[in-house]
Protein backbone atom coordinates (compact mmCIF):
# COMPACT_ATOMS: atom_id res chain seq x y z
CA UNK A 1 0.00 0.00 0.00
CA UNK A 2 0.87 3.62 -1.03
CA UNK A 3 2.71 5.68 1.91
CA UNK A 4 0.07 8.11 3.05
CA UNK A 5 0.98 11.79 3.98
CA UNK A 6 -1.27 14.19 5.32
CA UNK A 7 -2.75 17.07 3.90
CA UNK A 8 -4.94 20.13 5.38
CA UNK A 9 -7.90 21.36 3.27
CA UNK A 10 -10.25 24.02 4.73
CA UNK A 11 -12.93 22.38 7.23
CA UNK A 12 -15.86 23.80 5.10
CA UNK A 13 -14.89 21.89 2.06
CA UNK A 14 -14.60 19.16 4.49
CA UNK A 15 -17.66 19.20 5.41
CA UNK A 16 -19.18 19.39 2.04
CA UNK A 17 -17.34 16.77 0.93
CA UNK A 18 -18.62 14.12 3.82
CA UNK A 19 -21.83 15.31 3.31
CA UNK A 20 -21.51 14.61 -0.49
CA UNK A 21 -20.19 10.91 -0.07
CA UNK A 22 -23.02 10.68 2.82
CA UNK A 23 -25.48 11.70 0.44
CA UNK A 24 -24.31 10.37 -2.93
CA UNK A 25 -21.89 7.30 -1.69
CA UNK A 26 -19.48 5.79 -4.06
CA UNK A 27 -16.29 6.81 -1.07
CA UNK A 28 -15.75 5.39 1.94
CA UNK A 29 -14.32 8.60 2.86
CA UNK A 30 -12.90 12.32 2.15
CA UNK A 31 -9.70 10.83 1.77
CA UNK A 32 -10.60 8.76 -0.78
CA UNK A 33 -12.25 11.15 -2.42
CA UNK A 34 -9.62 13.30 -2.31
CA UNK A 35 -6.97 10.85 -3.51
CA UNK A 36 -9.55 10.29 -6.44
CA UNK A 37 -10.50 13.36 -7.85
CA UNK A 38 -6.55 14.55 -7.58
CA UNK A 39 -5.51 11.90 -9.38
CA UNK A 40 -8.38 12.85 -11.69
CA UNK A 41 -7.33 16.09 -11.98
CA UNK A 42 -3.27 15.36 -12.62
CA UNK A 43 -4.16 12.76 -15.28
CA UNK A 44 -4.36 14.87 -18.30
CA UNK A 45 -0.78 16.14 -16.90
CA UNK A 46 0.45 13.19 -16.62
CA UNK A 47 -0.85 11.20 -20.15
CA UNK A 48 0.51 14.86 -21.74
CA UNK A 49 3.75 13.97 -23.60
CA UNK A 50 5.52 16.99 -24.87
CA UNK A 51 4.52 15.17 -28.66
CA UNK A 52 1.31 13.86 -29.17
CA UNK A 53 0.56 10.09 -29.77
CA UNK A 54 1.27 9.50 -33.67
CA UNK A 55 -2.57 8.60 -34.45
CA UNK A 56 -3.66 12.03 -32.68
CA UNK A 57 -0.96 13.89 -34.16
CA UNK A 58 -2.31 12.27 -38.15
CA UNK A 59 -5.56 13.34 -36.97
CA UNK A 60 -4.89 16.83 -36.25
CA UNK A 61 -2.68 16.76 -39.52
CA UNK A 62 -5.81 15.83 -41.31
CA UNK A 63 -7.29 18.51 -40.16
CA UNK A 64 -4.95 21.22 -40.08
CA UNK A 65 -4.79 20.45 -43.82
CA UNK A 66 -8.22 20.33 -44.37
CA UNK A 67 -8.53 24.28 -42.85
CA UNK A 68 -5.61 25.04 -45.00
CA UNK A 69 -2.93 26.06 -42.15
CA UNK A 70 -0.32 23.13 -43.65
CA UNK B 1 -15.65 41.43 -3.71
CA UNK B 2 -13.08 41.84 -7.09
CA UNK B 3 -14.02 43.00 -10.25
CA UNK B 4 -14.55 40.29 -12.58
CA UNK B 5 -12.78 40.48 -16.20
CA UNK B 6 -14.45 38.61 -19.25
CA UNK B 7 -12.52 38.38 -22.36
CA UNK B 8 -14.56 37.82 -25.80
CA UNK B 9 -11.89 36.83 -28.52
CA UNK B 10 -13.23 36.84 -32.19
CA UNK B 11 -10.91 35.15 -34.21
CA UNK B 12 -9.57 37.37 -37.09
CA UNK B 13 -11.76 40.07 -36.02
CA UNK B 14 -10.52 43.38 -38.36
CA UNK B 15 -11.61 46.95 -37.22
CA UNK B 16 -12.84 47.69 -40.29
CA UNK B 17 -16.18 45.35 -38.81
CA UNK B 18 -15.89 45.98 -35.43
CA UNK B 19 -14.78 49.49 -35.33
CA UNK B 20 -15.81 51.16 -38.58
CA UNK B 21 -19.47 49.60 -39.48
CA UNK B 22 -18.62 46.92 -42.23
CA UNK B 23 -20.79 44.32 -40.46
CA UNK B 24 -23.61 44.25 -42.43
CA UNK B 25 -25.79 45.06 -39.36
CA UNK B 26 -24.81 42.01 -37.48
CA UNK B 27 -23.96 44.14 -34.61
CA UNK B 28 -25.91 45.75 -32.31
CA UNK B 29 -25.34 45.24 -29.09
CA UNK B 30 -21.86 44.95 -29.37
CA UNK B 31 -21.71 48.09 -31.25
CA UNK B 32 -22.88 49.78 -27.61
CA UNK B 33 -20.05 48.09 -26.12
CA UNK B 34 -17.32 49.12 -28.42
CA UNK B 35 -18.51 52.62 -28.81
CA UNK B 36 -17.75 53.14 -25.17
CA UNK B 37 -14.74 51.51 -24.94
CA UNK B 38 -11.54 52.10 -25.20
CA UNK B 39 -10.62 51.01 -28.74
CA UNK B 40 -6.90 50.57 -29.98
CA UNK B 41 -5.91 48.74 -33.37
CA UNK B 42 -3.48 45.59 -32.47
CA UNK B 43 -0.63 45.09 -34.50
CA UNK B 44 -0.81 41.41 -34.77
CA UNK B 45 2.71 39.22 -34.42
CA UNK B 46 5.07 37.47 -37.52
CA UNK B 47 3.32 35.34 -38.37
CA UNK B 48 0.12 36.76 -38.67
CA UNK B 49 -1.73 33.41 -38.14
CA UNK B 50 -3.72 32.39 -34.74
CA UNK B 51 -0.98 29.50 -33.70
CA UNK B 52 1.13 31.74 -32.57
CA UNK B 53 -0.63 34.62 -31.89
CA UNK B 54 -3.44 33.93 -29.30
CA UNK B 55 -0.55 32.68 -27.25
CA UNK B 56 1.72 35.51 -27.66
CA UNK B 57 -1.41 38.00 -26.66
CA UNK B 58 -1.90 35.95 -23.29
CA UNK B 59 1.91 35.23 -22.85
CA UNK B 60 3.48 38.30 -23.81
CA UNK B 61 5.92 36.74 -25.64
CA UNK B 62 7.13 36.95 -29.25
CA UNK B 63 6.92 33.86 -31.66
CA UNK B 64 10.38 33.33 -31.45
CA UNK B 65 10.72 33.43 -28.06
CA UNK B 66 7.89 31.03 -27.55
CA UNK B 67 9.71 29.24 -30.45
CA UNK B 68 6.06 29.12 -32.41
CA UNK B 69 5.82 30.01 -35.88
CA UNK B 70 2.80 28.33 -36.86
CA UNK B 71 0.91 25.06 -36.28
CA UNK B 72 3.85 22.71 -38.46
CA UNK B 73 7.35 22.93 -37.45
CA UNK B 74 10.26 21.29 -39.39
CA UNK B 75 13.40 19.83 -37.32
CA UNK B 76 16.50 20.48 -38.47
CA UNK B 77 18.05 17.68 -41.07
CA UNK B 78 13.97 16.26 -41.45
CA UNK B 79 12.00 17.24 -44.29
CA UNK B 80 8.75 15.92 -42.38
CA UNK B 81 6.97 18.00 -40.20
CA UNK B 82 5.48 18.16 -36.54
CA UNK B 83 2.52 20.14 -34.82
CA UNK B 84 2.76 22.13 -31.30
CA UNK B 85 0.48 21.71 -28.98
CA UNK B 86 -0.36 23.18 -25.70
CA UNK B 87 2.62 21.19 -23.86
CA UNK B 88 5.61 23.51 -26.18
CA UNK B 89 4.22 26.23 -24.52
CA UNK B 90 6.84 27.08 -22.09
CA UNK B 91 5.95 30.52 -20.88
CA UNK B 92 2.95 31.49 -18.56
CA UNK B 93 -0.11 32.61 -19.58
CA UNK B 94 -1.73 35.34 -18.33
CA UNK B 95 -4.56 32.57 -16.96
CA UNK B 96 -1.53 30.92 -14.98
CA UNK B 97 -0.46 33.83 -13.46
CA UNK B 98 -4.24 34.95 -11.92
CA UNK B 99 -4.35 31.94 -10.79
CA UNK B 100 -0.66 31.73 -8.98
CA UNK B 101 -2.52 35.12 -7.25
CA UNK B 102 -5.32 32.90 -5.75
CA UNK B 103 -7.64 34.12 -8.74
CA UNK B 104 -10.40 32.01 -10.07
CA UNK B 105 -9.71 31.31 -14.23
CA UNK B 106 -11.87 29.59 -16.94
CA UNK B 107 -10.32 29.07 -20.23
CA UNK B 108 -12.42 28.23 -23.37
CA UNK B 109 -11.01 27.62 -26.93
CA UNK B 110 -7.67 29.51 -27.09
CA UNK B 111 -5.42 28.03 -29.57
CA UNK B 112 -3.11 25.64 -28.68
CA UNK B 113 -4.25 24.47 -25.30
CA UNK B 114 -4.61 20.78 -26.14
CA UNK B 115 -4.10 18.81 -24.28
CA UNK B 116 -5.64 20.66 -21.17
CA UNK B 117 -3.49 21.83 -18.28
CA UNK B 118 -4.13 22.00 -14.92
CA UNK B 119 -5.15 25.65 -13.41
CA UNK B 120 -6.82 27.63 -10.78
CA UNK B 121 -10.22 27.30 -12.45
CA UNK B 122 -11.23 25.59 -15.57
CA UNK B 123 -10.27 25.22 -19.16
CA UNK B 124 -11.97 23.27 -22.16
CA UNK B 125 -9.73 22.72 -25.53
CA UNK B 126 -9.49 24.36 -28.31
CA UNK B 127 -9.98 23.23 -32.47
CA UNK B 128 -6.61 21.60 -32.58
CA UNK B 129 -7.67 18.84 -30.29
CA UNK B 130 -7.61 15.36 -31.87
CA UNK B 131 -11.56 14.41 -31.23
CA UNK B 132 -14.35 14.85 -28.58
CA UNK B 133 -13.40 11.15 -26.89
CA UNK B 134 -10.17 12.86 -25.84
CA UNK B 135 -9.56 14.17 -22.20
CA UNK B 136 -10.46 18.23 -23.58
CA UNK B 137 -11.15 19.76 -20.03
CA UNK B 138 -9.94 20.69 -17.19
CA UNK B 139 -10.77 18.94 -14.58
CA UNK B 140 -11.45 16.12 -16.84
CA UNK B 141 -14.89 15.91 -15.63
CA UNK B 142 -16.18 18.93 -16.73
CA UNK B 143 -16.15 17.44 -20.24
CA UNK B 144 -19.05 15.23 -19.09
CA UNK B 145 -21.02 18.17 -17.67
CA UNK B 146 -20.80 20.28 -20.73
CA UNK B 147 -21.73 17.47 -23.01
CA UNK B 148 -24.87 16.75 -20.72
CA UNK B 149 -25.43 20.22 -21.46
CA UNK B 150 -25.05 20.81 -25.02
CA UNK B 151 -24.26 17.59 -26.60
CA UNK B 152 -20.94 16.74 -28.42
CA UNK B 153 -18.29 18.83 -28.02
CA UNK B 154 -18.09 20.41 -31.73
CA UNK B 155 -14.88 21.59 -32.32
CA UNK B 156 -14.46 22.56 -35.73
CA UNK B 157 -15.78 22.56 -38.75
CA UNK B 158 -14.49 21.49 -42.38
CA UNK B 159 -14.69 25.10 -44.73
CA UNK B 160 -13.27 24.59 -47.17
CA UNK B 161 -15.44 23.11 -49.39
CA UNK B 162 -18.11 23.76 -51.65
CA UNK B 163 -21.13 23.00 -50.35
CA UNK B 164 -21.57 26.24 -48.91
CA UNK B 165 -25.03 25.65 -47.71
CA UNK B 166 -23.73 22.83 -44.98
CA UNK B 167 -20.72 24.89 -44.23
CA UNK B 168 -23.36 27.45 -43.11
CA UNK B 169 -25.49 25.06 -41.35
CA UNK B 170 -22.31 23.42 -38.90
CA UNK B 171 -20.88 26.95 -38.68
CA UNK B 172 -24.38 28.03 -36.65
CA UNK B 173 -24.42 24.77 -35.15
CA UNK B 174 -20.79 24.95 -33.80
CA UNK B 175 -20.81 28.67 -32.37
CA UNK B 176 -24.79 27.42 -30.83
CA UNK B 177 -22.27 24.81 -28.67
CA UNK B 178 -19.66 26.59 -27.89
CA UNK B 179 -22.16 29.34 -26.11
CA UNK B 180 -24.27 26.63 -24.48
CA UNK B 181 -20.95 25.98 -23.33
CA UNK B 182 -20.16 29.06 -21.93
CA UNK B 183 -23.13 30.06 -20.58
CA UNK B 184 -22.82 27.02 -18.41
CA UNK B 185 -19.33 27.75 -17.21
CA UNK B 186 -20.31 31.77 -16.39
CA UNK B 187 -22.96 30.41 -14.74
CA UNK B 188 -22.24 27.22 -12.31
CA UNK B 189 -18.32 28.12 -12.29
CA UNK B 190 -16.28 30.22 -10.08
CA UNK B 191 -13.95 32.78 -11.87
CA UNK B 192 -12.96 36.19 -12.11
CA UNK B 193 -11.18 35.75 -15.11
CA UNK B 194 -12.78 34.18 -18.38
CA UNK B 195 -10.97 33.79 -21.70
CA UNK B 196 -13.47 32.62 -24.49
CA UNK B 197 -12.10 32.85 -28.25
CA UNK B 198 -14.65 31.94 -31.18
CA UNK B 199 -13.30 30.06 -33.56
CA UNK B 200 -16.75 30.16 -35.86
CA UNK B 201 -15.86 33.81 -36.76
CA UNK B 202 -12.56 33.31 -38.60
CA UNK B 203 -13.94 30.10 -40.29
CA UNK B 204 -17.07 32.42 -41.69
CA UNK B 205 -14.55 35.03 -42.94
CA UNK B 206 -12.52 32.04 -45.03
CA UNK B 207 -15.38 30.13 -46.18
CA UNK B 208 -18.29 33.58 -47.12
CA UNK B 209 -16.14 36.45 -47.38
CA UNK B 210 -16.07 36.89 -51.23
CA UNK B 211 -19.64 37.13 -50.46
CA UNK B 212 -19.53 39.98 -47.94
CA UNK B 213 -16.77 41.77 -49.09
CA UNK B 214 -17.50 44.17 -52.09
CA UNK B 215 -13.73 45.11 -52.53
CA UNK B 216 -13.32 41.31 -53.02
CA UNK B 217 -11.99 40.77 -56.54
CA UNK B 218 -14.44 37.82 -56.80
CA UNK B 219 -17.06 39.32 -55.13
CA UNK B 220 -20.26 37.62 -55.79
CA UNK B 221 -23.52 39.01 -54.29
CA UNK B 222 -25.59 35.90 -53.23
CA UNK B 223 -29.06 35.81 -51.28
CA UNK B 224 -28.29 32.95 -48.93
CA UNK B 225 -24.00 33.18 -48.58
CA UNK B 226 -24.07 37.17 -48.72
CA UNK B 227 -25.89 36.70 -45.36
CA UNK B 228 -23.95 34.21 -43.46
CA UNK B 229 -21.43 36.83 -41.97
CA UNK B 230 -24.16 39.30 -40.43
CA UNK B 231 -25.65 36.37 -39.46
CA UNK B 232 -23.13 34.74 -37.54
CA UNK B 233 -22.11 37.75 -36.16
CA UNK B 234 -25.89 38.94 -35.06
CA UNK B 235 -26.30 35.70 -33.66
CA UNK B 236 -23.00 36.11 -31.32
CA UNK B 237 -24.81 39.68 -30.45
CA UNK B 238 -27.82 38.34 -29.50
CA UNK B 239 -26.12 35.93 -26.97
CA UNK B 240 -23.59 38.25 -26.12
CA UNK B 241 -26.14 40.61 -24.74
CA UNK B 242 -27.71 38.00 -22.90
CA UNK B 243 -24.93 36.88 -21.51
CA UNK B 244 -23.88 40.72 -20.30
CA UNK B 245 -26.96 41.04 -18.82
CA UNK B 246 -26.54 38.42 -16.34
CA UNK B 247 -22.82 39.59 -15.38
CA UNK B 248 -22.06 41.77 -12.27
CA UNK B 249 -22.62 45.39 -13.80
CA UNK B 250 -19.12 46.35 -12.90
CA UNK B 251 -17.83 43.19 -14.99
CA UNK B 252 -14.77 44.66 -17.49
CA UNK B 253 -15.52 43.53 -21.10
CA UNK B 254 -12.81 43.02 -23.47
CA UNK B 255 -13.21 42.05 -27.22
CA UNK B 256 -9.83 41.13 -29.04
CA UNK B 257 -8.56 39.19 -31.89
CA UNK B 258 -5.72 37.51 -32.76
CA UNK B 259 -5.28 39.05 -36.55
CA UNK B 260 -7.54 40.41 -38.88
CA UNK B 261 -8.85 39.17 -42.38
CA UNK B 262 -8.62 40.63 -46.30
CA UNK B 263 -10.13 39.25 -49.55
CA UNK B 264 -7.79 36.73 -51.01
CA UNK B 265 -6.57 37.64 -54.32
CA UNK B 266 -4.92 34.46 -55.62
CA UNK B 267 -2.56 32.28 -54.45
CA UNK B 268 1.39 32.26 -55.77
CA UNK B 269 3.14 28.95 -56.36
CA UNK B 270 6.05 29.74 -54.19
CA UNK B 271 7.85 25.89 -54.88
CA UNK B 272 7.18 26.32 -58.75
CA UNK B 273 8.80 29.65 -58.32
CA UNK B 274 11.84 28.54 -56.76
CA UNK B 275 12.03 25.46 -59.82
CA UNK B 276 11.94 28.37 -62.23
CA UNK B 277 14.59 30.63 -60.69
CA UNK B 278 16.78 27.19 -60.06
CA UNK B 279 16.80 27.19 -56.40
CA UNK B 280 15.17 23.86 -56.54
CA UNK B 281 16.18 21.05 -58.41
CA UNK B 282 13.30 17.58 -58.86
CA UNK B 283 14.38 14.40 -59.67
CA UNK B 284 11.27 14.31 -61.74
CA UNK B 285 9.31 16.72 -64.47
CA UNK B 286 7.55 19.46 -63.19
CA UNK B 287 5.68 19.72 -66.02
CA UNK B 288 4.33 16.05 -65.94
CA UNK B 289 2.87 16.48 -62.49
CA UNK B 290 -0.86 16.71 -61.87
CA UNK B 291 -2.07 19.93 -60.51
CA UNK B 292 -2.04 20.14 -56.76
CA UNK B 293 0.85 17.66 -56.32
CA UNK B 294 2.95 18.14 -53.21
CA UNK B 295 6.69 18.15 -53.16
CA UNK B 296 7.50 15.05 -51.47
CA UNK B 297 11.26 14.29 -50.53
CA UNK B 298 11.74 11.82 -53.03
CA UNK B 299 11.19 14.37 -55.53
CA UNK B 300 13.57 16.24 -54.81
CA UNK B 301 17.63 16.11 -56.07
CA UNK B 302 19.14 17.46 -53.21
CA UNK B 303 22.49 17.36 -54.26
CA UNK B 304 21.17 20.59 -56.64
CA UNK B 305 18.84 22.30 -54.82
CA UNK B 306 19.80 25.42 -52.84
CA UNK B 307 16.06 26.13 -51.10
CA UNK B 308 12.14 24.76 -50.88
CA UNK B 309 9.52 26.24 -49.33
CA UNK B 310 6.04 25.88 -47.44
CA UNK B 311 3.09 27.17 -48.37
CA UNK B 312 -0.30 28.79 -45.94
CA UNK B 313 -0.71 31.75 -44.86
CA UNK B 314 2.45 32.54 -44.98
CA UNK B 315 5.87 31.06 -46.62
CA UNK B 316 8.50 29.38 -44.94
CA UNK B 317 11.63 29.16 -46.89
CA UNK B 318 14.41 26.56 -45.96
CA UNK B 319 17.97 26.34 -47.21
CA UNK B 320 19.36 23.41 -48.02
CA UNK B 321 22.27 23.93 -45.27
CA UNK B 322 25.41 21.35 -45.46
CA UNK B 323 25.87 20.02 -41.76
CA UNK B 324 22.31 20.82 -41.39
CA UNK B 325 20.26 19.04 -43.54
CA UNK B 326 20.82 15.52 -44.71
CA UNK B 327 22.04 16.14 -48.06
CA UNK B 328 22.96 19.82 -47.80
CA UNK B 329 24.62 21.44 -50.45
CA UNK B 330 25.00 25.07 -49.30
CA UNK B 331 28.41 25.90 -47.16
CA UNK B 332 27.60 27.79 -44.28
CA UNK B 333 29.75 30.14 -45.06
CA UNK B 334 27.89 31.30 -48.24
CA UNK B 335 24.05 30.92 -46.07
CA UNK B 336 24.00 34.59 -45.19
CA UNK B 337 24.71 35.44 -49.11
CA UNK B 338 22.46 32.77 -50.60
CA UNK B 339 19.66 34.69 -47.64
CA UNK B 340 20.55 37.82 -49.48
CA UNK B 341 20.05 36.88 -53.07
CA UNK B 342 16.87 34.76 -52.16
CA UNK B 343 15.27 37.80 -50.45
CA UNK B 344 16.54 40.46 -53.48
CA UNK B 345 14.92 37.63 -55.72
CA UNK B 346 11.70 37.50 -53.41
CA UNK B 347 11.77 40.92 -53.35
CA UNK B 348 11.30 41.37 -57.01
CA UNK B 349 8.42 38.86 -57.62
CA UNK B 350 5.68 41.10 -59.18
CA UNK B 351 1.96 39.94 -60.01
CA UNK B 352 0.31 38.19 -62.78
CA UNK B 353 0.17 41.88 -64.72
CA UNK B 354 3.92 42.95 -64.12
CA UNK B 355 2.37 45.04 -61.15
CA UNK B 356 4.44 45.54 -58.15
CA UNK B 357 3.79 43.36 -55.44
CA UNK B 358 5.03 44.23 -51.81
CA UNK B 359 6.63 40.90 -50.94
CA UNK B 360 8.49 40.90 -47.62
CA UNK B 361 11.02 38.22 -46.68
CA UNK B 362 12.28 38.34 -42.80
CA UNK B 363 14.85 36.23 -41.24
CA UNK B 364 13.59 35.43 -37.95
CA UNK B 365 16.28 37.18 -36.14
CA UNK B 366 15.56 40.27 -37.06
CA UNK B 367 12.07 40.42 -35.90
CA UNK B 368 12.39 38.52 -32.72
CA UNK B 369 14.48 39.38 -29.71
CA UNK B 370 15.30 35.47 -29.19
CA UNK B 371 14.72 33.03 -31.79
CA UNK B 372 14.41 29.41 -30.09
CA UNK B 373 12.75 25.88 -31.54
CA UNK B 374 12.82 25.07 -35.17
CA UNK B 375 12.32 28.39 -37.33
CA UNK B 376 12.86 28.78 -41.15
CA UNK B 377 15.19 30.47 -42.80
CA UNK B 378 13.01 32.67 -44.17
CA UNK B 379 9.43 34.14 -43.81
CA UNK B 380 7.78 35.57 -46.96
CA UNK B 381 4.60 37.43 -47.38
CA UNK B 382 3.75 38.13 -51.04
CA UNK B 383 2.30 41.40 -51.42
CA UNK B 384 1.40 42.10 -48.09
CA UNK B 385 -0.45 39.03 -47.32
CA UNK B 386 -2.81 39.65 -50.36
CA UNK B 387 -1.48 36.76 -52.16
CA UNK B 388 -1.13 33.44 -50.39
CA UNK B 389 1.47 31.01 -51.09
CA UNK B 390 0.47 27.76 -52.22
CA UNK B 391 3.30 24.63 -51.75
CA UNK B 392 2.05 22.23 -54.48
CA UNK B 393 3.22 21.74 -57.99
CA UNK B 394 1.87 21.15 -61.38
CA UNK B 395 -0.07 24.12 -61.76
CA UNK B 396 -0.05 25.64 -65.60
CA UNK B 397 1.21 29.35 -63.99
CA UNK B 398 2.13 29.98 -60.67
CA UNK B 399 -1.13 32.48 -60.23
CA UNK B 400 -3.79 30.57 -59.02
CA UNK B 401 -6.67 32.77 -59.05
CA UNK B 402 -8.29 30.28 -56.14
CA UNK B 403 -6.36 29.13 -53.26
CA UNK B 404 -4.45 25.29 -54.22
CA UNK B 405 -6.52 23.37 -51.61
CA UNK B 406 -9.80 23.99 -51.56
CA UNK B 407 -12.36 27.21 -51.38
CA UNK B 408 -10.95 29.96 -49.63
CA UNK B 409 -12.08 33.55 -49.57
CA UNK B 410 -9.80 35.14 -47.24
CA UNK B 411 -6.28 35.91 -46.10
CA UNK B 412 -5.18 37.05 -42.49
CA UNK B 413 -4.55 40.85 -42.36
CA UNK B 414 -1.89 42.82 -39.89
CA UNK B 415 -4.44 44.40 -38.02
CA UNK B 416 -7.05 43.01 -35.39
CA UNK B 417 -9.12 44.70 -31.95
CA UNK B 418 -8.56 44.98 -28.39
CA UNK B 419 -11.03 47.00 -27.50
CA UNK B 420 -11.50 47.59 -23.18
CA UNK B 421 -15.28 48.30 -21.61
CA UNK B 422 -15.00 49.31 -18.27
CA UNK B 423 -18.70 50.03 -17.25
CA UNK B 424 -17.46 52.20 -14.27
CA UNK B 425 -15.63 54.69 -16.74
CA UNK B 426 -11.96 54.75 -15.26
CA UNK B 427 -10.12 52.86 -17.88
CA UNK B 428 -11.63 55.75 -20.68
CA UNK B 429 -13.09 55.26 -23.50
CA UNK B 430 -12.51 56.33 -27.46
CA UNK B 431 -9.69 55.59 -30.25
CA UNK B 432 -6.34 54.78 -28.12
CA UNK B 433 -4.35 54.27 -30.72
CA UNK B 434 -2.04 50.75 -31.73
CA UNK B 435 -1.44 48.26 -29.52
CA UNK B 436 1.13 45.67 -30.54
CA UNK B 437 -0.29 42.23 -29.42
CA UNK B 438 2.87 41.49 -27.63
CA UNK B 439 1.34 44.37 -25.17
CA UNK B 440 -1.84 42.89 -24.73
CA UNK B 441 -0.37 41.06 -21.70
CA UNK B 442 0.84 44.15 -19.86
CA UNK B 443 -2.51 45.52 -20.37
CA UNK B 444 -4.44 42.76 -19.42
CA UNK B 445 -1.98 42.53 -15.76
CA UNK B 446 -3.13 45.95 -15.41
CA UNK B 447 -6.83 45.60 -15.60
CA UNK B 448 -6.79 42.54 -13.36
CA UNK B 449 -4.16 42.92 -10.50
CA UNK B 450 -4.46 46.32 -10.26
CA UNK B 451 -8.39 47.02 -9.70
CA UNK B 452 -8.63 44.48 -6.70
Amino acid sequence: MAEKIPVHISRELYEKAKKFIEEQGGFQSVEELVEFLLQEALLAEEAGPAEMSREDEEKVKERLRALGYI
Amino acid sequence: MARRVFVLGLDSMPPSVLYEGMDGGGFSYLKGIVEESLRYRLRTCHPPITVPAWMVMFTGKTPGELGIYGFRHRRPGEFGYYIVNSSYIKHPAIWDEAGGKGLWVGVYGVPPSYPPRPLHGFMVTDFTTPGPGKPYTFPPWLRRELERVAGPTVFDIVYRSSEKARVARELYRMLENHQRQVDYLVDRKRWDLFIYVEISVDRAHHAFWKYFDPSHPRYTEHPEYSRVIPELYSRIDRWFERLHKQLPGDTVIIIASDHGVKAMKGAFTINQWLIEQDYLKLTVNPEELKPGAELREDMIDWGRTIAWAWGGYYSRVFINLRGREKRGTVEPKYYEETLKQLRRDIERIRGPGGEQWRNIALQPGEVYPEVNGDPPDLMVYLDDLNWRPAGTLGWPSPYLPENDRGPDDAVHDWLGVYAVYDPEGTLGRGDAGMIDIHEVRHSLEEIIFSRR
